[in-house]
């Protein structure tokens, strides 16, 4: 049991949960906890002291777009990203029930509708006080340096005076034609001018510490209006709710597109010429509403798990296309020296090409085979997929996924044309005693012998095709992650500038499990000893 | 005429302006039912002689044959197995032997070819690895996945590279006599090389000792006279053959004094002197 364990945590490349295994089965404590301590308890540190610096250092840069979030801000934006997900799927659903379930839905939403407006009440309250606080806070702070500026003031206005008193006194008495008196004037004016202006500024010094004192950071007042937010999104997301359970429910709308389609036909039973034909169209057109009501849904906003789904597909798209391209050159590449040469300029001029060059000529050549993506057959059948459609592919996605592809393939070309083409003459000289057939060497020696190779290859397109799929995104705005960071960049408030940083780690967790996911394959392949590098 | 062939055969390796001669002019005719032992010192060529014989390379002069055909190309009838195993890393023992025995027996059923299979990891007692990769094995083990999978093609002619080199004696000893049953039941032939002067005797109506390379060839064949079966426990103490260890062994370090008389002496000769007084103790 505890080597299949140890052997499942090797082949999915988590060996470093080895030690905790081994010490749960009592194998050599002491080396075990020394290895915990260097494969688990140092990182974690490590990512504590990161987090320490972290929070040390952002406040200390402002930008435009307010202060350089700490780690709790990005956790709270986190947590303001999912929150808002899960509101969206709460309203999506919401929108689509009927009957009890609706109504059992509605009182509780009701209720609690009640409670947070008491709490949005005693919330905006809170924030009243902290602001008040605040005031006086700052006023019994600023109160000795205003005192203290005015008695400058003061001072300098009566030295100032009397300065430009004698100034005027001086003028007077220079005599008609003494030119070294008149000198003497000019620098008693200019000396007089440097200390009005030396008076001015120490002034200014003055007046920058109480507009200080102005802009204070209070975190009472700061917590109670972060408070006040949160009670205030969650009171509009009820409100929202209430909407979509009462008058804007699909059952409610195709109940009230009934009630009104009964009326037309009561109409119609009793009307005749030119009554009769308005009645008849008017029937029509509520039949038809009533239709594209009832299988209609709420047309739910691109949160940022759904992006990342929708980014998630299209790496996986354009990593297939990447690999059914790549897979079978690199294996013609790696069987033919002719076909190698053939190729090598154009894996040579193409593999540096960057994806923002790919991207719209992908986009020019995809909006070319689909003009009208609304009414396209390939966007049609893929959109009406099961899953997958829900995702709203269009010609930006598949622009996208191709961009992916053109950048990603190169790892996998050059690495199976290398895997096929330096097999061992060993195992070619089995196929020739066993005289197999071109495809049965291919299949069951080339390819086997190449696979951990090819494995190496996708592994590292995968890595390079997530990268670029997030600079595509941006580029095209393709609804995916790429998007998400582009739209809060944009937006420009404090609040995106930390949600920016909620994508910098999603996106490094989830290039770090597809990673591992590839290690494991290339693993699983790999029929040596040779270990795969981390 | 002979079954099995080799005509006047030279081959060499390199480009021409380094080249090595490896084998010269080889004759050998080889009998239907035959069983030769070649033996020669390391690097002489044997290896190179035997992918000869399986057509896996083609002679520079002279001409290679079976039953007065030209072998061109190599195939399952001329059962090579190969001095380094060359077995398919990503296959298990029995995914090995199952290849090459499904390419040969193309007409087997799921049933026949899975008891084909394990009859020829049981010969080679290696059923309780079965399922393992030859990474996962030791190197006699790797041997025996060899042998079996040459063995299980059930070749007419059975092209041996050293195919008990890494055994132990008593695993040897076993596989030897298997072999010896499979080439005397099933009528095949055998040309095997083997580094053990005893295990030739044991085993080969015929011993060939090729010459010191480069430019090795084909020496004086021993005629294994000795009557059959032979019975490894009484054999030791046979006077024939006794003598005819004795002769093969001293033609093959005669050969090795020659090829060393044959270089240019390096020896630097000692001056002869002995210490004139020793200090008492
Ligand atoms: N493909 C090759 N290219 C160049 N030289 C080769 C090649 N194959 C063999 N040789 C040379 O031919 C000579 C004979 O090699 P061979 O493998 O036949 O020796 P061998 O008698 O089988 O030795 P051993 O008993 O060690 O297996 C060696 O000197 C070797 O260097
Ligand atoms: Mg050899």
């Amino acid at each position: 049991m505890k080597y299949k364990i140890l052997k499942a945590l090797d082949v999915a490349g988590l060996q470093f949960l080895d030690p905790i295994v081994r010490l749960i089965y009592g194998e050599e404590p002491k080396v075990q906890l020394s290895k915990i301590g260097r494969f688990i308890v140092i990182p974690i540190l490590a990512f504590i002291a990161f987090l320490g610096i972290w929070g040390y250092v952002a406040p200390k840069h402002a930008t435009k777009s307010g202060e350089v979030p700490t780690p709790g801000v990005v956790a709270n934006a986190a947590d303001g990203i999912w929150t808002f997900h899960k509101r969206e799927n709460i309203k999506s659903r919401d929108y689509l029930l009927a009957g009890d379930r609706k109504e059992t839905s509605l009182t509780e939403a009701q209720d609690r509708l009640a409670s947070i407006t008491k709490a949005e009440k005693a919330a905006s309250s809170k924030v009243a006080e902290a602001q008040s606080a605040l005031s006086a806070e700052i006023a019994s702070l600023q109160a000795p340096h205003k005192k203290e500026l005015a008695e400058l003031k003061a001072f300098n206005k009566t030295a100032s005076n009397s300065r430009k008193d004698s100034l005027s006194e001086l003028a007077e008495s220079v005599s008609e034609n003494s030119s070294s008196e008149r000198e003497a004037y000019l620098d008693a004016l200019r000396d007089h001018n440097s200390l009005s202006a030396l008076e001015k500024e120490n002034e200014k010094k003055i007046s920058a510490k109480i507009d200080e004192i102005a802009g204070m950071k209070y975190q009472p007042l700061i917590d109670a209006r972060f408070a006040l937010k949160l009670v205030a999104e969650e009171k509009q997301f009820l409100q929202k709710r209430v909407e979509y359970l009462s008058k804007n429910n699909r059952s409610e709308k195709v109940a009230e597109y009934e009630a009104k389609l009964g009326e037309y036909e009561a109409t119609l039973a009793s009307s005749s010429g030119k009554e009769l034909e308005k009645t008849g169209a008017r029937i029509l057109r509520q039949e038809e509403r009533i239709e594209r009501v009832s299988d209609s849904s709420y047309a739910q906003p691109w949160t940022f798990p759904r992006q990342i789904k929708r980014s998630l597909m299209c790496v996986f798209f354009g990593f297939i296309l990447a690999s059914m391209i790549a897979i079978p050159i690199g294996i013609l590449c790696g069987l033919s020296s002719v076909f190698m040469a053939a190729m090598t300029p154009f894996i040579a001029l193409f593999k540096p090409v960057s994806p923002i060059v790919w991207l719209p000529i992908a986009l020019i050549v995809v909006g070319g085979f689909i003009p009208d993506p609304d009414k396209h057959w390939f966007i049609d059948s893929i959109n009406s997929l099961p899953i997958i459609g829900s995702y709203d592919l269009n010609p930006a996605f598949i622009a996208s996924a191709i961009t992916v592809a053109l950048c990603s393939l190169w790892p996998t070309l050059v690495n199976t044309a290398l895997g096929v083409a330096s097999i061992d003459k060993d195992h070619i000289n089995v196929a020739r005693v066993l005289r197999l057939g071109f495809w049965s060497r291919l299949f069951k020696i080339v390819i086997p012998s190449a696979l951990p190779l090819i494995f190496a290859g996708l592994r590292i397109s995968l890595g390079v095709g997530w990268m670029v799929l997030i600079a595509a995104e941006l580029l095209s705005s393709s609804e995916g992650i790429g998007k998400f960071v582009w739209d809060m960049f944009n937006n420009g408030s404090s609040d995106s500038f930390a949600q920016m940083f909620v994508v910098v780690f999603v996106v490094g967790l989830i290039g770090m499990i597809l990673d591992r996911t590839m290690i494991v394959f290339q693993r699983l392949v790999s029929f040596d000893e040779a270990p795969t590098s981390i | 005429m002979a079954y099995l062939e080799l005509e006047n055969v030279s081959i060499g390796f390199g480009p021409p302006t380094s080249r090595t001669e490896v084998l010269q002019n080889i004759n050998l005719s080889v009998a239907e039912n035959e069983f030769v032992a070649v033996i020669g010192f390391s690097g002489s060529g044997k290896s190179t002689l035997m992918s000869l014989l399986s057509g896996l390379q083609k002679p520079d002069v002279g001409e290679v044959r079976l039953q007065g055909q030209r072998i061109t190309s190599p195939g399952p009838h001329l059962g090579m197995m190969f001095q380094n195993y060359s077995l398919l890393p990503w296959l298990s023992v029995y995914g090995n032997i199952e290849l090459a025995v499904k390419q040969v027996f193309r007409k087997f059923s799921k049933k026949q070819l899975k008891e084909h299979v394990d009859r020829y990891i049981e010969m080679v007692s290696l059923t309780p690895a079965s399922w393992k990769k030859p990474h996962e094995l030791s190197g006699g083990m790797r041997q025996r996945v060899s042998l079996a999978r040459t063995l299980a093609m059930q070749p007419e002619v059975l092209v041996l590279d050293e195919p008990l080199s890494a055994l132990d004696a008593l695993t040897r000893a076993v596989l030897q006599d298997e072999i010896i049953r499979i080439w005397e039941e099933d009528k095949r032939t055998v040309v095997m090389i083997t580094n053990d002067v005893d295990e030739a005797l044991l085993m080969a109506d015929r011993i060939v000792p090729l010459t010191m390379g480069p430019k090795a060839t084909l020496a004086d064949d021993f005629p294994v006279t000795l009557e059959r079966p032979r019975d490894r426990a009484t054999l030791n103490i046979n006077p024939e053959f006794k003598k005819l260890k004795m002769d093969v062994t001293n033609f093959m370090i005669g050969m090795n004094k020659e090829a060393k008389e044959l270089r240019v002496d390096t020896n630097v000769k000692m001056p002869d002197i002995k210490p004139t007084h020793f200090h008492a103790a």
